[in-house]
């Protein structure tokens, strides 16, 4: 009997510790995914970088506030360049870019590597689209490390995205990172063959056309190869003119535009703050309204909303500003469905237009791409060409070789009214229009800031990196300029 | 590994086994050992002699357990026992947190192990993790609300891993002992009959005190419109609805002013301008009485065979905020007999259904409270708030957003009774704990004991915003919605199986050997969904996931877990005055990767009882005991890491990243080593009693996911992060000071103190931040207590002054470590007097030290609600003149060379002197959270047994209670230190905290 319950509860025992489940993905959400097709986190990059640079949003993107396109009703301190206090907009866009973008492109990428050729497909077409989707996720990425390298100077590259094995990523020089940054669209634009497909689905830009993504490519470089006009003027004279060679974004059929949806929530993100949400944040700055106002311009009534009583009045960046009392944004920006625009004609020809005035080559001159340029921008909202044609005839407007920043940085200015972040490297690298900063905080120096602080939170989670990046760029401050605004 | 435990178990179990029979023949003296130290429930619901004991333990019987009603048991126990943290955050059926000897491990589950009758119970909280991170949501409470402390007998406190360790890595941090009541064979009917009633009201001190002086606005003077409002020609003067503050114009009552109510249709001051003052009702009269019934009924008894007890109790409570109620069933109860004398089984049944509606909202967002504390203008009558929603059923809000234009829509803040009554939360919960054992004496030396038990939750949550509300974010989306509604389902199954085996080898009187072996087994199914509407309901008023305009994927969850465990314990007993013992376990968890999902750890202890030896006239009875443990611990079920969906974008489907990294196959178990060296004494005829423990735990590979610089691509990453180190001593002390026939005094007297550091962090780190908050983060840093705050601020010079800048605001250093969350010590005094059939208790409870941050005094400061913002300054003027009126004020401090600060700043506009807006350093809003509280107090009457002879009743007891009765002392203004968003490992930060509630009841109690 003893014999018998012994070899009862060592048998019950020994079962017991053998019961616990040893399949590898017992342990798994059995109702969430481990793994997921790369369209489907190309996407949600791709719609993430569109939301990060479109959206007016206090929390993320401050760009408006600087170019003295919007400014607040009551809330003051981002308008005031505060970013240290309660909204860390640079901790936040810092965030949005590193994980929501080029974490997932990163993401894309692995999964596309580890890909399998349908049947159907040979050997060497499948190669061909799988090489071609790379390029375009590295298109973005670099596309993304250009906004990170010109907003907070040097920044994590080579060894950033790689938690597996780097957790303290080291700040990169940004100079290093722009030359690495053409290397690699040089490569690019040799391996995109338009021949060939891309992405079947899950390309909400083009769709994976890869001939606009080739044009994308070259505008990409043009874009970057200005900005070391000051800095480099060879290796800039080099990147833009062959990058004009290979064709950029001339028209605005060629724009690149991220389409949006009617309905909540992936609706427009202009459509989001101020619609949606029902509130009444922003006011048109006097700013750009005076001096478009001053230049009869057009665009006003797609730009801002009259007040009543007729006409179109700004409110000052920095202060508080009475919402009835002042032009809000227009109508013709808030559709729920309206797209975003991640690069533009008019953006690309006033490129080219600096390109001309500063004597490289891009086949016509420093004139026609101006007034090409102002052309598109109008276009884009449907101004008529009478209207266009009278604009253009302003004298104030009329392109001047002698001044020519000051020309281009104007009407630069004003064409990229939605899209902020363009404008301030409009601004830094012309130095036009001049723009004041009356209110901001002391930390500013009363100036618009020319870079945005690191965020406070990497000084908690990789400070001796941050420590070491803020010595080499000059110190972390608003006023510290990037590499590439010598003047 | 386990080929060696079973080699043991091998050995251990082959032998003929026994049961253990803890009533022994004694000698006289140690019998009145026994009788000192007494019988305790340890670890598997063993009972074994308190002075065998290697480790420190606490009991608590049944009065202190129960000693006032409330909604969860555990918050009875803050204050009387030793290192034992309960920290109730106030919110309305909310969570507790249950912390022994210090936070050990950084991840979530700090929390000690409930067991009830030796089995171990969920008990976690079921709350989203922002509210646990103090970002919104509600407090939906934790599960040892589902225990009814009318069915509770004891409860023994497990500090330390030397006591749990037949529990295995569940108790890493310590465990709850619970033993519900039995049946007794008596002569009685056995029915005892209790019931309460409470009346509660808030605590003024920990609600804003508003200043009087100045109304809505945010520029001073320069706040309101100037507009002819009723179109006669004139200017007239229209106040700045549209602002959250109470930074403008100064109150004047012969100054006439549109205000909110003169734009609501209906209201009696529509179209008319009213004097502009401070309103007669602030915020304080938003809360009501809370009211509370509790009856519950008890019926036990028995016979030589069968023994049962059974407990009905009913929990009915409406809470200090409209709309807010709660209603609780509770059924609990076993039956055990003894077939004959080898046999006994025993059946239990716990049963749990509990409704609640209208719970507080936490946190920063969409929560009433921060609203009242932080964004609230002066001249608002609260009260005219409720009328017009009463008599309208709309959302009239005192925050238009441009009523002369008719925009009557809220800019930011509802009006709060629409949010009470048409934007509350509710929820249903159902619980059962139900299972059978059957105990077997093979021999009178050895007793096998079999048991199966079922743990089974089912909860539903449900959050509404009805259409007309302000745009937040809301939902799975987290997109600004100005209607929604929001549900989730969680289904919970725990099946456990003990077999336990005991052998009591009794060789002589002189020495003895007790060996326990066993097995356990458990297997969990947790099945969820989390779903919302998306882009607003279609229908008013129809809160359905089918009625949404728009559709964003539901959040799914179906986590299966499975763990195993196989241990062995023995003790020895030499001659009653010395003990031995050890104990070995091994684990499987499915939680862990294969490789590494198998631990095995032992523990150490040993007691003297050198009072046998020293037999002294005071001395009655004196004990040392030392213990060494480790303990292995894993994570929760269910691998992290995985993709989520993000519903589509132009009819294309997205996925995102997870937050955190996780290499999943290379995450090993936590272990846990603890050393302990306690003394015991009772002396002086036992009228003073000492327990004294000192601790040593430090925990490694801690599993944490460690926030990183996102530029790795992700905001954490999920690994074996560092190490922590707890020390502390815990005392308890007994005093009798005066003792007679009819009169005794009692004082029982707690204190604990527990030193928390970080060690050491893997991967090169210096720090983890734990959370980061509007303002502050909270953070572990190596060589700093876990909970350190850091953020902005002051700079000192070398006097210790506060330096200001050429300006006269303050200098400002950036990542300064501002606090630390973590008490210097906490106690507890509990008296009790008792002369005849009257006792009067009452328990102080005292934590001395740890920060607490503020938004509420930040946020508050800037929109000029607190007093210190209006006032005189030293020039004998209004601080909120302009400078040029001779307002303003000098901030305390020093100027860079060293000379008093002179330079007056601007305080006449919300942001220009007060709050961080203002450049003032968070470290202003650092708080000592130390405070003394009257927690408890009781005053009883038991009617004397000859009043009641010739009745049906044999005991009858009347009692007066008080709970939170006085604050006497604290640091932190307006508020109460403890209050918090949740449960959790994120503590001391506040923002939007609901005011303390004190409660009076009056009890029946009544034994048939």
């Amino acid at each position: 009997m003893r014999k018998i319950f012994s070899i009862l509860t060592i048998g019950s025992l020994t079962i017991l510790t053998g019961c616990v489940n040893g399949d590898e993905d017992f342990n798994n959400n059995q109702s969430q995914p481990y793994e997921v097709p790369s369209e489907l986190l190309f996407t949600n990059a791709q719609k993430e970088l569109m939301d990060q640079m479109e959206t007016p949003s206090v929390n993320l993107n401050v760009f408006r506030f600087f170019q003295h396109y919007l400014a607040t009703t009551i809330y003051r301190n981002d308008a005031r360049f505060n970013f240290t206090g309660t909204r860390k907009v640079p901790d936040n866009m810092w965030l949005a870019l590193y994980t929501d973008v080029l974490g997932n492109l990163n993401e894309t990428k692995k999964v596309i590597a580890g890909e399998v050729k349908p049947t159907a497909t040979s050997q060497a077409a499948w190669e061909k689209q799988q090489a071609n989707k790379l390029a375009i996720v590295n298109l973005l990425e670099i596309y993304t490390y250009q906004v990170l390298v010109d907003s907070f100077g040097n920044v994590p590259y080579t060894e950033a995205a790689k938690p597996e094995s780097i957790v303290l990523p080291k700040y990169d020089d940004a100079k290093t990172i722009y030359e690495n940054l053409i290397s690699r669209l040089n490569t690019i634009v040799a391996t995109l063959d338009s021949g060939y497909s891309s992405f079947e689905t899950g390309d909400n830009i083009y769709n994976g056309d890869v001939g606009e993504w080739i044009i994308f490519a070259n505008s990409l470089k043009l874009k970057i190869g200005i900005n070391l006009a000051d800095v480099n003027p060879t290796l800039a004279k080099q990147t833009v003119e062959s990058a004009y060679a290979s064709g950029v974004m001339l028209t605005n059929a060629e724009n690149s535009l991220f389409k949006y949806d009617a309905t909540s929530p992936n609706f427009n993100r202009l459509y989001a703050e101020v619609i949606a949400s029902n509130r009444n944040d922003f006011v048109a700055e006097e700013g750009i309204v005076d001096v478009m106002n001053d230049l009869n311009d057009p665009r006003r009534p797609f730009y801002f909303t009259e007040v009543s009583g007729g006409g179109y009045v700004g409110g000052t960046v920095g202060l508080t500003n009475t919402y009835s009392a002042n032009s809000h944004i227009g109508d013709a920006l808030l559709p729920a469905s309206k797209p975003g625009l991640l690069f533009d004609a008019a953006e690309v020809n006033f490129y080219l237009a600096e390109a001309a005035a500063r004597g490289y080559t891009v086949g016509s001159s420093a004139q026609q791409y101006y007034q090409n340029a102002i052309e598109r921008s109008m276009q884009q909202w449907g101004v008529s060409s009478a209207a266009i044609a009278t604009y253009l005839a302003n004298p104030n407007v009329v392109y001047s070789a002698a001044n020519w920043k000051q020309k281009i940085g104007q009407q630069a200015w004003i064409a990229m009214y939605n899209r902020g972040f363009e404008s301030w490297n409009f601004y830094r690298r012309l130095d036009y229009p001049v723009l004041t900063a009356p209110n901001a905080i002391p930390a500013a120096d009363g100036k618009v800031p020319t870079r945005l602080t690191y965020p406070i939170n990497e000084q908690t989670v990789n400070g001796a990196n941050w420590s070491t990046a803020s010595s080499a760029i000059g110190g972390d401050k608003l006023s510290t300029k990037v590499f590439w605004d010598v003047n | 590994m386990k080929k060696l435990t079973s080699g043991i178990l091998l050995v251990v179990m082959s032998s003929s086994f026994i049961v253990a029979n803890a009533q022994q023949t004694k000698p006289s003296d140690t019998l009145k050992t026994q009788e000192i130290e007494g019988v305790v429930v340890t670890a598997l619901g063993i009972k074994r002699e308190k002075k065998s004991l290697g480790y420190s333990s606490q009991t608590l019987d049944a009065e202190k357990v129960n000693s006032v009603p409330t909604n969860n048991f555990i918050n009875n126990l803050s204050g009387k026992v030793a290192g034992m943290e309960i920290k109730n955050n106030g919110n309305f059926g909310g969570s507790s947190n249950i912390v022994l000897r210090g936070t050990k491990s950084i991840t979530g589950d700090n929390q000690a192990l409930i067991v009830l009758d030796g089995v171990p119970i969920i008990s976690g909280n079921l709350n989203s993790s922002d509210a646990s991170r103090g970002r919104d949501g509600f407090d939906f409470g934790n599960a040892t609300a589902d225990i009814d402390p009318n069915n509770i007998e004891s409860i023994n406190v497990l500090k330390g891993a030397a006591a749990t360790a037949l529990y295995g890595s569940m108790a890493a941090n310590g465990a709850v002992i619970i033993t519900t009541k039995k049946g007794k064979k008596s002569k009685s009917l056995g029915l005892t009959l209790n019931s309460t009633v409470s009346v509660g009201e808030i605590d003024r001190s920990t609600f804003p005190k508003y200043q009087k002086q100045y109304g809505a606005g945010y520029s001073g003077e320069d706040s309101f419109f100037n507009e002819d409002v009723n179109g006669d020609g004139t200017v007239d003067i229209l106040a700045p609805t549209g602002d959250d503050a109470s930074y403008g114009a100064a109150f004047n009552p012969n100054l006439m002013v549109y205000q909110w109510n003169s734009f609501v249709p209906g209201n009696p001051n529509f179209g008319k301008a009213t004097p502009w003052v401070a309103a007669k009702n602030d915020p304080s009269k938003f809360f009501q009485k809370s009211l509370s019934f509790v009856n519950s009924f008890n019926l036990n008894g028995g016979d030589e065979s069968n023994t049962y007890n059974l407990t009905f109790t009913n929990n009915y409570e409406t809470g200090i905020l409209p709309n807010s109620r709660l209603n609780k069933n509770m059924l609990s109860g076993n039956y055990s007999r003894k077939f004959n004398d080898k046999f006994t089984a025993r059946t239990f049944l716990t049963f749990n259904d509990q409704t609640t509606v209208g719970r507080n909202s936490v946190g920063y967002g969409d929560n009433i409270m921060t609203g009242f504390r932080q964004w609230w203008p002066i001249n608002v009558d609260i009260l005219e708030l409720r009328d017009e929603f009463f008599r309208t059923n709309q959302n009239y809000t005192w925050n238009m957003n441009a009523p002369l234009d008719g925009d009557l829509s809220a800019a930011f803040w509802n009006n709060p009774y629409w949010d009470r009554y048409k934007n509350y939360s509710s929820d249903d919960k159902t619980r059962l704990i139900a299972g059978a054992e059957l105990s077997y004496d093979v021999t009178d030396k050895f007793n096998i004991l079999g048991r199966a038990t079922i743990d089974y939750t089912n909860s539903k949550q449900e959050i509404r915003k009805a259409v007309g509300s302000h745009a937040e974010e809301f939902g799975l989306a987290q997109a600004d919605e100005t209607s929604g509604y929001w549900v989730f389902d969680d289904n919970l199954v725990r099946q456990t199986y003990d077999i336990i085996g005991r052998y009591n080898l009794n060789i002589s009187d002189k020495f003895n050997a007790i060996f326990v072996g066993g097995g356990q087994f458990f297997d969990q199914h947790q099945r969820s969904m989390e779903n919302s509407t998306t882009g607003g309901l279609i229908i008013p008023d129809l809160y359905t996931i089918g009625n949404s305009r728009a559709y964003f994927p539901p959040i799914e969850g179906n986590i299966r877990g499975q763990k195993a465990g196989i241990y062995a314990q023995a003790s020895f007993d030499f001659d009653k005055f010395l003990f031995l013992e050890g104990t070995i376990r091994n684990d499987t968890s499915s939680a862990l990767p294969k490789a590494n999902n198998n631990y095995t750890y032992y523990s150490l202890g040993s007691s003297f009882v050198f009072s046998e030896l020293l037999k002294s006239s005071w001395l009655n009875f004196g004990k040392v005991r030392l213990s060494y443990a480790e303990v292995g611990n894993d994570m929760p079920f269910g691998r992290s890491g995985f993709f989520s969906n993000r519903g589509t974008v132009n009819g294309t489907p997205m996925a995102d990243i997870s937050t955190t990294y996780v290499d999943f196959n290379n995450l090993k178990p936590e272990r846990q080593k603890s050393w302990e060296v306690g003394l015991e004494t009772s002396m002086f005829k036992r009228r003073v009693t000492l327990d004294l423990s000192l601790y040593k735990t430090n925990t490694s590979d801690l599993l944490f996911s460690v926030p990183q610089s996102p530029s790795t691509a992700y905001s954490f990453s999920l690994i074996n992060a560092g190490e922590t180190e707890n020390k502390g001593i815990e005392v308890s002390l007994g005093i009798v000071p005066l003792k007679s026939t009819d009169f005794q005094w009692d004082i029982n007297l707690n204190w604990a103190r527990n030193r928390n550091i970080v060690k050491s962090l893997n991967q090169g780190r210096e720090n983890l931040q734990l959370a980061s908050f509007q303002e502050t983060s909270l953070n572990a840093t190596i060589g700093q207590p876990y909970g350190t705050f850091r953020g902005t601020g002051f700079v000192y010079d070398s006097n210790g002054n506060k330096v200001v800048d050429d300006d006269g605001y303050y200098l400002v250093a950036s990542d300064k470590v501002l606090g630390n969350i973590q008490p210097d010590w906490i106690g507890g005094v509990y008296n009790t007097f008792r002369y005849k059939n009257i006792s009067l208790g009452f328990l102080i409870d005292v934590r001395q030290g740890g920060s607490v941050y503020s938004l509420d005094q930040s946020y508050g400061g800037l929109t000029g609600i607190y007093e210190y913002s209006a006032g005189l300054n030293d020039l004998g003027n209004p601080i909120r003149n302009t400078l040029e009126n001779g307002g303003g004020v000098i901030l305390t401090g020093v100027k860079q060379d060293g000379t008093p600060n002179d330079i007056r700043i601007d305080a006449s506009y919300a942001g220009g002197a007060f709050g961080t807006d203002a450049g003032v350093p968070q470290e202003a809003f650092v708080y000592d959270a130390s405070y003394v509280k009257l927690r408890e107090a009781k005053l009883s009457y038991s009617l004397p047994s000859d009043l009641l002879r010739n009745t049906f009743i044999k005991g009858m007891t009347l009692s007066l209670l008080g709970q939170n009765l006085w604050i006497i002392h604290k640091n932190l203004p307006d508020a109460d230190p403890e209050a918090g968003t949740s449960s959790g490992n994120i503590q001391g930060f506040q923002s939007g905290v609901m005011p303390t509630t004190r409660i009076y009841s009056f009890n029946v109690k009544l034994d048939f």
